[in-house]
Formats: structure tokens, C-alpha cells, sequence
């Protein structure tokens, strides 16, 4: 965490832009404003004054204060994590049993026609652009067939409540999780297809099978565990990122996550928000490869026992 | 009611006879808007406005921190303020001044000393009386924050409110501009009583403001919205009529308009790439596209960095505007809706432009002449090239769409044009910190009056001060026209600006490609929500008029 603080406070101080400057406009700064904002807010201080005194603050907890939002950082990301969350759950949650089903599918159906056309197919939409599906998206089901809104978490001016409360943000979940879904489900089903044909050359597979086990019992009880354990690391670090937000899709459908944050903070040159997205992601990874650890024990006897 | 107000008022002609700019140039903006804009009067005045309802405008917020507009003069944060904020007076829809806080002013007859007269018993938004210790507060303590006013602080020599309802200004020289920058987009008032004792800059207010304006601050959700609720202290009562203003903040162009059509806001600014889809979508019904006719200009302008071969050569630059299409770039990036400026002073200020000098007639597209006159500057053609240049710009529209139009023509002279589209700020800190460049494009309001916002792009820059003439360019002789024009009565000043204008054309230290109109997008179920318009400044909806028929709520 230290280097990434190091890292993150380096590179912004070498990129140009002035907070004092965004916050103004399009017209000079009076000198008497500058000279205000820089000394409330410290921003002209030298730079190893300010990293030491970030370091000061992270040790009681403290991730700063956005000059911009005039709040502390970490209730900026406390505020916004939430909505990530529902954002990336939604989307992991769609796409994983997608990507793992097709993913069996295809090597199940290895150089048949189905394998072939899910493997065309994931590969296509693999690599789609994720802000230009989630267009695409927007385009078809919301500005042409009207069933969702276009952007946003939830309507402004609603008089709806409990389940009604409920449907109504539903829907503005649907398109931006679906967009996260489609990403996901395809990036799993080709690590799981690959993962399926290499468990299956396995002599164990073959033992099974030589014991009358079905092939779906086969399928269910050894292949599918197996073939798992990589789709469960790369899932878990997927999540962690992706409690960063996903700037892009985030922006696509004004989802006003901790990615989107990012984003109004970057453009605000107010970095110590941009500091404090960038911890908070790598926190989220750590804490979700030591999740994956331990469904790891769950999933694989071998870890548990120690063998 | 206020404009016969007005026009009883004897100081009130006296500014019309002493023909100050600011007047005249409003005077001629409103002859337009009567011939264009008759119709509309009539129409309104057969309905009746209802109270009731509410309306979502919606914005980029980009990069907005602050509402407060005597120290930020970011675009959303200009918008946001006509719903919160009000001043001494405004501009309405025909480009007339018209009085809010003030009922009328004088001006003397030196020009250097403005009465202004204040509504009596007005409050502000959170109920606390207002008074012309308020306005005196707002000009001696914050207009040194406020980047509009850095004309005329040098010149102020006394403020006093001889009693509750009134403001004595006396400045060392006269401006010309004066008026306008006591408009209500320049000058909006504030509270002495929030403000008084504080640090100015960081006071929380500057986020959650209390106002005179006709709505007043609710909540400010970062990254999502914010919420104004009718004041009901507001001076014009029974307006305002809605309820509600919502301001729904959206980062991207593209959904601002899905969401305008699908009905999710109901008004919205459309930037050029848009229009045509506006239009489309606009034959259902339910959205209108309103090209505002009297506007602030908004110019396209490319800077050469006079420092660097080869754009030091005066014969270089002038062969680069004979090589400028203006009327393809106009197609090319502003599908056909602006049209080429013709010289330093905007078309918009009828009385002061001068129209004897031309850029259609000093510089027509002539290809053949420009690549002479690089010849004849020593840049010959050798293998199929003369020289290479960078061209930078914010990549956004319409830049993207003017950079690729300019390098596609530059290209048929000699000229290799390579593209620079960058982030604003690295944009910025490249060519007015570090003038790091070749040639920049850019696009700057010409805002009420040449002296606000033209001469920034002509006049010595010494300081690097940002959005400020980056070209290196001083002409002591231009800078004393600029300054005397800008303290003179308006027959004078044409005088003026016509050697201005000159300077300009010979020089080229800018090249002015377009002047712009602007269009927003409205939905059709309000009523006035695009009838009016403050043009100081901008083009902003005057919200305490807008208001919604009870069958389309």
C-alpha cells in the first residue's frame, strides 16, 4: 500500500493541471482567489511535505479531503462503494453461471458446431468495447423499444414506494449490469472451456467413467470443481478491481459509483480523491485474494488437508 | 411594467443618448429580437401561468466544486446560479436591460460615477432582510475574487449606500463596459450576513448558497443531482411557478440527449455533433431545438505561437488563412449552422464593428496565393512538403471535427499538420504556462462588449495569464487603442475598433474561423422555459418564468 501511495502521489505531481484553475474556468484566476484555495487547502506545499502528511493521516485512518467536494475522501468512497458493489455484484452475479454454463457447453461439444458457435461468440463479444455494448444497449432496449432508462441510478422525481420503490431501480440496474454481465460471462466462459478440456484429458475422468458414473454425474461431481479453482482466482481479482468501478461503464450509464468518481476527480485535478480510489481498489484486491484463499480450502480438499 | 419603468426614468435616457455600448449594443439586439420574436409575446399572454410541477435541466457538471459565481465562472455552475441567484439587473429574451434587485440607475454625465436604486423589504432566501449594505459587501469583498470584474476593480474609488436602498459606485475613468458588469451574470449579490467574518473562498456557503434568485438550495448529491426548491422570499412574486428545479448531472454528452429525448430531463444544452439527432428527434412532439438568436459570440480562433519558425513570419500566417476554408470548416464541424467572422470585433456588436474590414475580402480561401506567399516567405515545396506543424486543442467537439478540417486543408498548400488533441488542463498548462506550441485552437465568448471579452485574445500577455493571448504577440499601440476604446462613448469607440480591427488583419496573431450560435433543446410540455434569456453572459432559461400546464404534470 505504501508503494502505491508513493507511486500514485509521483505520477500526479509530474502530470500538469491546476485544481485552482478547474475549479475557476475559463477565465484567469484573481491572485487573491489562488492564494487562498492553495493555502486553505495546501495544495502549494512542497511535495514531500504533502506526501508526509498523507502518510500522517493514513495511519489514523484518514484518506484526506477532496478540496473539490469538500468532504473527507473516505466518505466520498464510503457513499459511492455501495453503488459499485450493486453494480459489480449484479454483473458477476448474471454473468459467472453464464460464462461457466457455455463455457462447459463448449468444451463438452469440443470442434462440434455448438462449440464452434459459442466460441465465435464470446470471442466477438469479448472484444467489444464494454462502453460501446453498453451504447449499443442504450440505443435498442431504452431509446428504441423504451423498456429501460437511458442513464442514472434511479428517476429524480418519483412517487413510488416499497416493492414499486424497489421495480422502479430495478430497472435502472438492468442495461449498465447486463453491459457488466456480457464482459464477464464471456472472459469465464473461454477460461472455463479451456479449463473443462484440460480436466477431462484427466485420468481420473476417465476412471469415473470406467466406473459407470453418467457423464453428467461426471460433469457435475469432478470437472466442474476442478475447472473452477482458476475461474475462482481470476473472478476475485476481477471483483476487487472492479470495486474500483468500472470507469467506463460507470460513465456510459451516469452510474454515479466510486468509478465515476474517478473520473469527476481527475477532471477536478483533485487528488486526493485520486489517490484515495486508487487505495481503496488495491485494498479491495488484497482483501479479495485472501477471499479467494479461502474458498480455495472450500473448493479444493487438497488445500484443506494440507497435501 | 419594467420597461415603462425604465423608459420614465430620466437617468435611464440619458445612458440611451450618451450612447454607452452596453445599451447600444442591446438596443440593436433588441430591433432583431422584435422582428423575430414578436410572436411569441402574443402567444403567451393568451395563457395563464399555473404554479406547480417541477423541472430536470441537465448538465455536464465537469469539474464543478463551487455554485457560487462570484468566484467560479464555470459553465454548469453559470447555469445553476440563474436559479439561485439574482442581481442588480439582467438582459431578457430581446436583449434589453431590465432591472431585478435595482429598479433603476443613473449614470453622471462624466460617466464615472453609477446610482443604483434597490427594491425595498427584499429578503434573502433564508428569510434574513436585504439591504444596500449587502451589494456594497458583495463589491468591496468579493470582487477581487471575481474574475469578471478585473476590469473594473483598478477603477473603483468609492462605494457607499448613502441609505438602505441605495449604492453610490464612483470609478476613476469611465468604462464602457460598466453596466454590463453590474449585470446579474457578473455580479450575482451575496449575503453580508453568511459571508461577513469568514474566509471567503472556502466558506461553506460557496456550496450550499443562499440567494435572491427565484429558487432557493435544497441538496446537493455529488456525482448525481442537485435540488432547488422555490424562495419564497423572491421579489417578483407570485413567480416563480414551479415548484422544483432539479439539476440532474450527467458527464456525457451523448446521454444528456438520450436522456432529453427519451423524457427522462427536459432541457438541455446541445453541443454541434448533436443538433441534426435533436432535430430527428424532435418530430415526435415532445422536445423542441432553439437556436438562440441573440447571443453572446462564440468564436473559433487559432493562436500561432509568434515565438517559433515558422509562424514568427507574418507571410506565414497570412498564407495559412488564405489556405483556411472557413465555409468548409463551418460544414465540416458546425453542419453548416455558424458562419465565418469577419474580423477582431464580433459581427454581435452591430455599432462597434466596423464592417469595411473583412477577412472574406483580406483573406479568401485561395490556395494558389497562399502557397505563393510560402514561397515567397522561403518555405518551397520539397517533397510534397514545406513544413511541419502541431496543431493543439481540447479533443472535444467541435475541435476534433475543426482540427481534422484544418490539417485536411493546410495539407493540399505543404503544410503537414500533426494533430495534438489533449486533456483540457494538459491543454492549458502546455500552451498558457509553458507556451509549448505550435498553433492552438480554441473557442472563446466574446461575452457583452469587446473590453470583457475580445481584447484577451490581442492584448499584451506578459504574465502567461491562462485563456489570456498565448502568442507571444505585444503591441503597445494596440493595447493603448484597446484601453481607450474600452473607456469611450460609443461613436468614438467604432473609430477605434475600426484601427483595432486593422492592427488585427495585418498582424494575425489570431485568426478568428467561426462564429457560432447556440442551441438548446427543451421539452415541449413547459411553457416559457424558452422564452427567455440573459445574454451578458450567456443564453440562460429565465426559470422564475418557466411553468407547466396541470395536464402535463
Amino acid at each position: 500500500m505504501i508503494v502505491v501511495v508513493l507511486l500514485v502521489f509521483g505520477m500526479l505531481q509530474l502530470t500538469p493541471g491546476d485544481p485552482v484553475q478547474a475549479m475557476v474556468g475559463q477565465y484567469p484566476v484573481p491572485a487573491e482567489f489562488r492564494e487562498a484555495i492553495e493555502r486553505h487547502y495546501h495544495l502549494n506545499d512542497p511535495f514531500l511535505s504533502r506526501l508526509w502528511q498523507y502518510f500522517a493521516n493514513l495511519a489514523h485512518g484518514d484518506l484526506g479531503f477532496s478540496f473539490q467536494m469538500q468532504r473527507p475522501v473516505l466518505d466520498l468512497i464510503l457513499e459511492r462503494a455501495p453503488r459499485t458493489l450493486i453494480l459489480a455484484a449484479s454483473g458477476f452475479l448474471l454473468g459467472i453461471p453464464i460464462g461457466m454454463a457455455v463455457g462447459v457447453l463448449s468444451a463438452t461439444s469440443q470442434n462440434r458446431h455448438v462449440d464452434r458457435f459459442w466460441t465465435t461468440t464470446t470471442l466477438v463479444a469479448y472484444a467489444v468495447p464494454g462502453f460501446w455494448l453498453g451504447q449499443l444497449l442504450v440505443i435498442f432496449f431504452a431509446m428504441q423499444l423504451g423498456w429501460f432508462p437511458t442513464q442514472g441510478m434511479a428517476p429524480l422525481v418519483s412517487r413510488a414506494s416499497g416493492i414499486g420503490w424497489l421495480l422502479e431501480r430495478a430497472r435502472y440496474l438492468v442495461l449498465p449490469a447486463v453491459t457488466y454481465a456480457i464482459y464477464e460471462a464471456t472472459r469465464v466462459a473461454r477460461l472455463m472451456r479451456a479449463n473443462v478440456i484440460e480436466t477431462l484429458g484427466q485420468g481420473y475422468i476417465v476412471t469415473a467413467r470406467a466406473k459407470g458414473l453418467s457423464r453428467a454425474a461426471v460433469i457435475r461431481r469432478h470437472v466442474l470443481r476442478n475447472s473452477s479453482l482458476p475461474v475462482v482466482t481470476i473472478m476475485g481479482y476481477a471483483f476487487g478491481v472492479a470495486m474500483g468501478g468500472a470507469v467506463l461503464i460507470e460513465t456510459v450509464f451516469s452510474w454515479p459509483g466510486v468509478g465515476l468518481l474517478l473520473i469527476e476527480a481527475i477532471r477536478a485535478r483533485d487528488n486526493q480523491v485520486v489517490v484515495g480510489v486508487v487505495l481503496f481498489v488495491s485494498f479491495a484486491v488484497i482483501l479479495m485474494n485472501l477471499m479467494v484463499d479461502l474458498l480455495y480450502c472450500a473448493l479444493d480438499p487438497r488445500i484443506r488437508t494440507g497435501t | 411594467m419594467f420597461s415603462h419603468h425604465v423608459s420614465r426614468h430620466p437617468s435611464s435616457l440619458t445612458i440611451g443618448r450618451r450612447a454607452f455600448p452596453g445599451r447600444a449594443f442591446a438596443r440593436s439586439l433588441a430591433v432583431v429580437s422584435l422582428l423575430l420574436g414578436g410572436g411569441w409575446m402574443s402567444a403567451r399572454s393568451a395563457e395563464t401561468p399555473k404554479p406547480g410541477g417541477s423541472v430536470v435541466i441537465a448538465m455536464d457538471p465537469a469539474g464543478l466544486s463551487i455554485l457560487n459565481t462570484e468566484l467560479t465562472s464555470l459553465s454548469p455552475a453559470l447555469y445553476i446560479a440563474d436559479i439561485w441567484a439574482d442581481g442588480l439587473m439582467a438582459r431578457d429574451g430581446a436583449g434589453k436591460r431590465v432591472p431585478h434587485v435595482a429598479t433603476s440607475w443613473t449614470v453622471s454625465d462624466d460617466g464615472k460615477t453609477y446610482t443604483f436604486n434597490l427594491r425595498k423589504g427584499l429578503k434573502w432566501s433564508d428569510g434574513q432582510p436585504f439591504s444596500s449594505a449587502d451589494v456594497v459587501f458583495t463589491l468591496t469583498q468579493f470582487a477581487k475574487y471575481n474574475t469578471y470584474l478585473s476590469k473594473i476593480v483598478p477603477l473603483i474609488t468609492k462605494v457607499e449606500a448613502p441609505d438602505d436602498a441605495t449604492v453610490v459606485i464612483a470609478l476613476s475613468q469611465p468604462l464602457a463596459a460598466a453596466l454590463d458588469l453590474f449585470d446579474k451574470e457578473n455580479f450575482p449579490l451575496m449575503p453580508k450576513h453568511i459571508y461577513e467574518g469568514t474566509d471567503i473562498p472556502t466558506n461553506p456557503a460557496n456550496r450550499k448558497p443562499v440567494g435572491l434568485g427565484p429558487f432557493m438550495f435544497e441538496s446537493w448529491e455529488q456525482g448525481r443531482s442537485l435540488s432547488f426548491v422555490r424562495n419564497p422570499y423572491y421579489w417578483d412574486q407570485p413567480k416563480p411557478y414551479l415548484d422544483k428545479v432539479l439539476v440532474a448531472l450527467i458527464p456525457n454528452a451523448q446521454q444528456l440527449l438520450n436522456a432529453l429525448i427519451q423524457g427522462e430531463v427536459d432541457w438541455v444544452q446541445l453541443d454541434f455533433s448533436q443538433i441534426q439527432r435533436a432535430q430527428e428527434a424532435a418530430k415526435n412532439g415532445k422536445i423542441k431545438v432553439i437556436k438562440i438568436e441573440i447571443n453572446a459570440p462564440e468564436r473559433s480562433s487559432l493562436d500561432f505561437n509568434m515565438r517559433r519558425q515558422p509562424m514568427s513570419d507574418v507571410k506565414v500566417r497570412q498564407a495559412l488563412f488564405l489556405a483556411t476554408d472557413r465555409n468548409r470548416i463551418n460544414a465540416d464541424a458546425y453542419r453548416g449552422l455558424a458562419f465565418p467572422a469577419t474580423s477582431a470585433i464580433p459581427e454581435q456588436f452591430k455599432e462597434l464593428n466596423d464592417p469595411s474590414v473583412n477577412y472574406d475580402k483580406l483573406y479568401p480561401f485561395d490556395p494558389q496565393k497562399a502557397a505563393a506567399l510560402l514561397d515567397e516567405a522561403g518555405y518551397k515545396m520539397q517533397d510534397g512538403k514545406r513544413f511541419s506543424v502541431e496543431l493543439t486543442y481540447i479533443a472535444t467537439s467541435p475541435f476534433d471535427a475543426i482540427a481534422k478540417s484544418l490539417a485536411a486543408q493546410w495539407k493540399e498548400v505543404g503544410v503537414d499538420v500533426r494533430l495534438a488533441g489533449l486533456d483540457s488542463q494538459i491543454w492549458l498548462d502546455k500552451v498558457y504556462r509553458k507556451n509549448d506550441f505550435d498553433i492552438s485552437l480554441i473557442s472563446l465568448t466574446g461575452r457583452s462588449d469587446p473590453t470583457l471579452g475580445v481584447d484577451r485574445s490581442f492584448i499584451c500577455n506578459d504574465a502567461h495569464v491562462p485563456y489570456t493571448n498565448p502568442t507571444g504577440y505585444c503591441n503597445r499601440e494596440l493595447d493603448r487603442i484597446a484601453a481607450e476604446a474600452g473607456a469611450s462613448p460609443t461613436p468614438q469607440r467604432r473609430a477605434l475598433y475600426k484601427q483595432y480591427e486593422e492592427i488585427v488583419a495585418r498582424d494575425l496573431n489570431e485568426i478568428t474561423l467561426t462564429n457560432a450560435p447556440t442551441y438548446n433543446a427543451v421539452a415541449t410540455k413547459f411553457k416559457n422555459l424558452d422564452a427567455q434569456f440573459d445574454i451578458a453572459f450567456n443564453e440562460h432559461p429565465n426559470w422564475a418564468e418557466a411553468w407547466l400546464p396541470e395536464d402535463a404534470r
